[in-house]
């Protein structure tokens, strides 16, 4: 069974009156391993889209499988459990704690798993390696640069070793080199094997994927494979 | 996530903003300070009474004229009373009355200072039985001697006078054999008590002491006594006793009603009973009023946590998106709060018993007090206890709102 499967799935917002739908009815499959870019404009329901399939929102109808479990029956305590051990989270302005240190931050999300405390360290410094940011172990995420943070940022998305990691505008706080670095590390985990999802508007970044899906208004306008990864980055 | 790890987080939240954290610190400090000082002073105060009371000896019993003072108009009535005699002291002394009794003491205050040339000393001057002082608190005249039973006997004109008398009146040059005048009556210095400070009730350096038929006769002119000090046999049931002495005194005064005593018996029990319901009423009203200030200090705990958790709101959306249950995140709140208060507590309860302390330091070193200081336990669970409960009182409303954001809102919250 595919990884995600949506169908149908609407959202709502707002109560009494004022309505504003935001979602009209999206419908898709991914299955693992792949690497897509949701694209669209500002206000084209591609972040609910993301929180949604985030299991950080949930949608007003239609169904949500993830990973072969109806999200509509699980529990918020569930949800919780299952954003810590099969999602990980990459934002636009990466969302790091400050003053604390880069180990501790990837480490965060084993805070809220069962993974042994004794094995903190060593899975968040694999997860760093994996960024190559072994030798920043210690630093403040103020002494970093932007592309640094970011990929702190995917090492702590990585470090409980999810299914499928989540990037909300990844590039969109970094200049163009940074970016290419960061999209570069991305790309590198999808080699591997990770299932990535990116929302952007930036074609740029988008077309590290496989598969493109364009949202407009709240409806898919198109799906399609792509074959033109790495074609602005590369130059 | 476990306790400890909540508890580095905590801690390091709090020192993000540690000035902030301090002076939150501090509201519960004072409040912690008012209520174990309270407590531990209140007990302080209640042990010197009680060792005061104890230092009487359990066998001492003392039958006041009047009725058992349960007003002030009563207490008048005890000072005016004039229902004890010598017959009842008569009485009272029959074996076949008051068998396991050993001696009776009557007493007569003498409201006067006492004058030498143009000196006064404002002290107290009592009319006793020249046994009575040294048996009841074991002090004797260091220089001279008591009056005897002889001089009781015969009224005579001879006083003994507490060390602080002898130096305010005299000075440095003896005393002895000396004149001074009680309510213009002169009387020969036949003793001098030496320094004794207090013992129970008396200052003993402050106090002069006349036979009690000079008191009554050459004084006030008087047939009654106000105060009968009595003494029941080592190993006597005082409880016996006492009802020996009721009975006798009711049969003298021809009181069948026992609601109509025109006089009251009073032991080391019942004092210590008394002393023990004034000392906790009062110390529960005093608790209660400082409970204000923590109560106020909670309420400061609220606010200051409710302001943090509107500026972490971001991070509590992340932690939310990184799998952080509401669980989590309400304990994480809460566990701040309690860090608050209880760091708190624990500073109030420590500054509170310095001053405890101190105050029985300076009472026993410059107030020759003998004012005790035992550690209050009790006052430390409850400084500790309340303060900690507080921090749950008033940081579940902050930590519920946390656990209860939105991740999507909270991530967005620029």
């Amino acid at each position: 069974m595919a990884l995600i499967v949506i169908d149908n799935v609407k959202k709502v917002y707002g109560e009494e009156g004022v309505v504003t739908a935001v979602l009209h009815g999206v419908s898709f499959s991914v299955e693992e391993g792949e690497f897509i870019s949701i694209m669209g404009p500002s206000g084209s329901g591609k972040s609910t889209l993301l929180h949604i399939l985030g299991l950080l929102d949930r949608p007003t109808s239609g169904t949500y499988f993830f990973a072969g479990e109806n999200t509509a029956v699980l529990s918020d305590e569930a949800l919780a459990i299952a954003r810590n051990k099969k999602i990980g989270f990459v934002f636009q302005s990466f969302h790091l704690l400050a003053r604390t240190s880069v180990l501790e931050n990837v480490i965060l999300p084993l805070y809220y798993s069962n993974v042994p405390k004794k094995d903190y360290i060593s899975k968040a410094k694999i997860a760093l390696e994996h960024v190559k940011l072994g030798h920043r172990l210690n630093h403040l995420p103020h002494q970093l640069s932007g592309g640094e943070k970011q990929r702190v940022a995917i090492a702590r998305a990585l470090v409980n070793d999810p299914k499928v990691l989540f990037a909300d505008e990844p590039t969109g706080n970094l200049d163009s080199k940074t970016g290419k670095a960061v999209m570069d590390t991305l790309d590198n985990l999808h080699r591997q094997g990770k299932t990535i999802i990116v929302i952007t508007h930036e074609t740029s970044t988008a077309s590290y994927a496989n598969r493109i899906i364009s949202i407009s208004d709240g409806n898919i306008v198109s799906d399609q494979k792509s074959n033109s990864r790495h074609s602005h980055f590369s130059k | 996530m476990n306790f400890i790890t909540t508890t580095k987080t905590a801690i390091r939240a709090l020192r993000a903003h540690l000035g902030r954290s301090m002076l939150t610190i501090l509201g519960i400090v004072i409040g912690v300070v008012a209520i174990v000082l309270v407590i531990a002073l209140g007990q302080g105060a209640q042990d010197l009474i009680l060792n005061q009371v104890q230092s009487i000896g359990s066998n001492t019993i003392i039958v006041r004229p009047g009725r058992q003072p349960t007003g002030p108009s009563d207490a008048a009535d005890t000072i005016l009373s004039d229902s004890l005699k010598q017959t009842d002291v008569t009485a009272l002394l029959k074996p076949v009355n008051v068998p396991d009794l050993e001696s009776v003491a009557p007493a007569v205050l003498v409201p006067s200072a006492i004058a030498h040339d143009n000196t006064l000393f404002r002290g107290t001057v009592l009319g006793w039985t020249p046994e009575a002082l040294g048996q009841v608190f074991n002090v004797n005249p260091d220089r001279g001697a008591f009056f005897t039973a002889d001089d009781v006997r015969q009224a005579a004109r001879v006083i003994v006078i507490g060390n602080k008398v002898k130096e305010d009146l005299f000075g440095d040059s003896d005393a002895l054999g000396e004149f001074v005048s009680v309510k213009g009556q002169k009387l020969q210095i036949v003793g001098i008590l030496p320094p004794k400070g207090q013992v129970s009730a008396f200052n003993v350096d402050e106090i002069a002491l006349i036979p009690y038929t000079t008191a009554q006769k050459t004084i006030l002119g008087i047939n009654h006594f106000h105060e009968l000090f009595i003494r029941a046999k080592e190993g006597a049931n005082v409880d016996t006793v006492v009802a020996d002495i009721e009975a006798t005194l009711r049969e003298t005064h021809n009181i069948t009603d026992p609601e109509k005593d025109d006089f009251f018996v009073v032991t080391q029990a019942s004092v210590i009973a008394t002393v023990k319901t004034v000392t906790q009423t009062l110390t529960i009203f005093l608790v209660a009023i400082a409970s204000i200030s923590l109560m106020v200090a909670g309420i400061g705990i609220m606010n200051i946590m409710l302001v943090s958790v509107t500026e972490r709101t971001q991070e509590i959306g992340l932690r939310k998106a990184l799998g952080a249950t509401n669980r989590n995140i309400l304990l994480q709140f809460l566990i701040e709060s309690l860090i608050l208060t209880s760091t708190g507590g624990i500073i109030g309860t420590t500054i509170a018993i310095a001053i405890a302390a101190l105050v029985s330091y300076i009472a026993q070193t410059y107030f020759n007090i003998a004012w005790p200081f035992t550690l209050p336990l009790g006052a430390i669970f409850l400084g500790v206890g309340v303060s900690s409960a507080i921090g749950l009182l008033f940081g579940i409303y902050p930590a519920r709102k946390a656990a209860a954001k939105n991740p999507i809102d909270a991530l967005r919250f620029e």
